[in-house]
């Protein structure tokens, strides 16, 4: 067989693209601004994981790709690609966050309280049917409003543990530039690599990726057991300089979502408690979550070879990975053409040539 | 309120939170007061997001976000500056022209009076937001 290329094909392709489209239904500024303004947390997911905070242009992803999260993540990130980064914000750090979801499954008295705020945990898992009513709407219910606000602001329950003894004091920094922060995006990966890398990839990571590789170390392949120490659902100011005069002021608030998750240790640990800790754009529990399992789990020397960071971080990237496993319906022809002679040799060489093989009986199969 | 109660971080933050169109609205009624304008750069960019991890104190990247920016100078010395999260142009060119006409003390009084109107609107927003949750809360008890 001689060299195969792929070649041709302009017009079906051109067509294909419009069938998708006519099968998909037509994208409206209205239906992009609603699905903005109606699917936050799926708005939240492909920016968190598209690396680009911009609930507009997110929803305008899923709108153009038909809800293929994959390829809305991919639109994202090459979008970015067209951007230049023009400033650095203020580092933010969860005592200065708007936190409207503040809980604790390690203490029920925590300083501050525990803040339900927006969630449906404790809620029927029942569909409405009674919403394809056309005379049903949902979210009309009154609330009944505290007369005194919640605080802005909570303290980290961590800074309790550590006044306790029952937590390792935070190690010193030192300052830091922003523009010297370890990028993921700009600088070459290597394991083991610095913990801003991780945290970074952990923050921009697949969610079912994280959740997948979370899952199986909560089920018994990891070496914790874990308990949410806290997690939060939160605003975070995009605070920048003004690059005349130096002062600083908030750009807007971005939606950020961090989890802690708590874990005793041997004597390893000084018999005290140890943190695992991830934190993600948008609202996203389940990935903070089993994101801070896995940074837990990334610490240890003995992990699971596939909770190590190199396994974790290379497996969990969205873009690369479900770039790669599609990359194989795309014609192959000369590689196939390739196996295809060897084994035609090796069947003309070694067994005298083709011979069809009956197929099995069912019986056969059975046993 | 007075002028001198906002600083520029406060007015900017103000500006930057309120809804696009009623400040490019009062942008447009004071261009003709702010003598020649020079747009020395409007575009959009990213900004790099850094976050502290509370485990070890490790400050990272969280992810980056888009904003537009805008960069002026009226009257040939006087800039004035802003940068909104979002791509809208105008609405970072129209702050941008405000925060030069405050550095300059065009229309100040009318400029801070909209300020303060929008922190006015602001503070109840985010004050309904926290009753809101604040009738979350919940007292848990164990058996």
């Amino acid at each position: 067989m001689g060299y195969v290329a792929a070649k041709g094909g302009e017009e079906a392709i051109q067509q294909a693209e419009k069938l998708f489209h006519a099968l998909n239904g037509k994208v409206t500024r209205e239906f992009v601004e609603s699905i903005r303004e109606n699917m936050p947390y799926l708005v939240d997911r492909v920016m968190a994981e598209g690396s680009v905070y911009a609930p507009e242009l997110a929803a305008l992803a899923l709108a153009q790709s038909g809800g293929d999260l994959y390829e809305a993540v991919l639109l994202l990130r090459a979008y970015r690609t067209t951007q230049p980064r023009i400033a650095y914000a203020e580092p933010v750090s969860q005592e200065q966050l708007l936190t409207v979801r503040r809980i604790s499954a390690a203490f029920k008295d925590i300083p501050g309280g525990q803040i339900l705020g927006p969630t449906l945990d404790y809620s029927h898992h029942i569909l409405n049917v009674g919403l394809l009513d056309e005379t049903n709407v949902s979210g009309e219910e009154e609330m009944d409003i505290a007369e005194e606000p919640a605080p802005r602001t909570y303290p980290p329950v961590t800074d309790w543990q550590r006044d306790q003894g029952l937590m390792a004091e935070l190690p010193a920094q030192d300052p830091v530039e922003a523009a010297d922060i370890p990028d993921v995006t700009r600088d070459a990966v290597a394991f083991p690599g610095p913990r801003a890398h991780r945290l970074q990839a952990l923050a921009r990571a697949d969610t079912g990726g994280v959740l997948a590789l979370g899952y199986a170390s909560m089920r018994g392949y990891g070496l914790i057991h874990p308990t949410v120490n806290e997690l939060r659902l939160a605003y975070a100011e995009v605070e920048v300089k003004h690059p005349v005069t130096g002062a600083v002021f908030s750009a807007g608030r971005a939606r950020v979502s961090q989890a802690e998750v708590v874990t005793q240790f041997g004597a390893s640990s000084g018999h005290q408690f140890e943190l695992g800790f991830a934190a993600t754009m948008g609202w996203n529990e389940v990935k903070t979550i089993a994101g801070s399992m896995l940074d837990m789990e990334m610490n240890s020397a003995n992990a699971h070879p596939a909770h190590t960071e190199d396994f974790v971080l290379y497996h969990t990237e969205p873009v690369e990975s479900s770039g790669f496993c599609i990359h194989f319906k795309l014609p192959h022809y000369v590689t196939f053409a390739s196996h295809l002679d060897s084994l035609r040799k090796v069947i003309e060489t070694f067994y005298g040539g083709p011979k069809k093989q009956a197929a099995p009986q069912p019986e056969e199969v059975k046993s | 309120m007075s002028a001198t109660q906002f600083s520029q971080s406060d007015y900017l933050t103000i500006l930057t939170h309120a809804p696009a169109d009623p400040v490019k609205l009062l942008a447009d009624e004071l261009i003709p007061a702010l003598g020649e304008i020079a747009v020395l750069v409007n575009r959009t960019g990213l900004v790099m997001l850094p976050y502290t991890d509370t485990a070890q104190g490790t400050i990272f990247h969280l992810g980056e976000v888009l904003v537009s920016e805008a960069h002026v100078r009226i009257g040939g010395e006087v800039e004035g500056y802003a940068l909104c999260m979002g791509r809208d142009l105008e609405q970072s060119l129209a702050i941008a022209l405000l925060d030069a006409a405050i550095t300059a003390g065009i229309k100040t009084d009318r400029i801070m009076a909209f300020v303060a109107e929008q922190a006015q609107l602001q503070t109840e927003a985010d004050r309904e937001l926290l009753q809101k949750v604040e009738s979350t809360r919940v007292e848990m008890e164990t058996f």
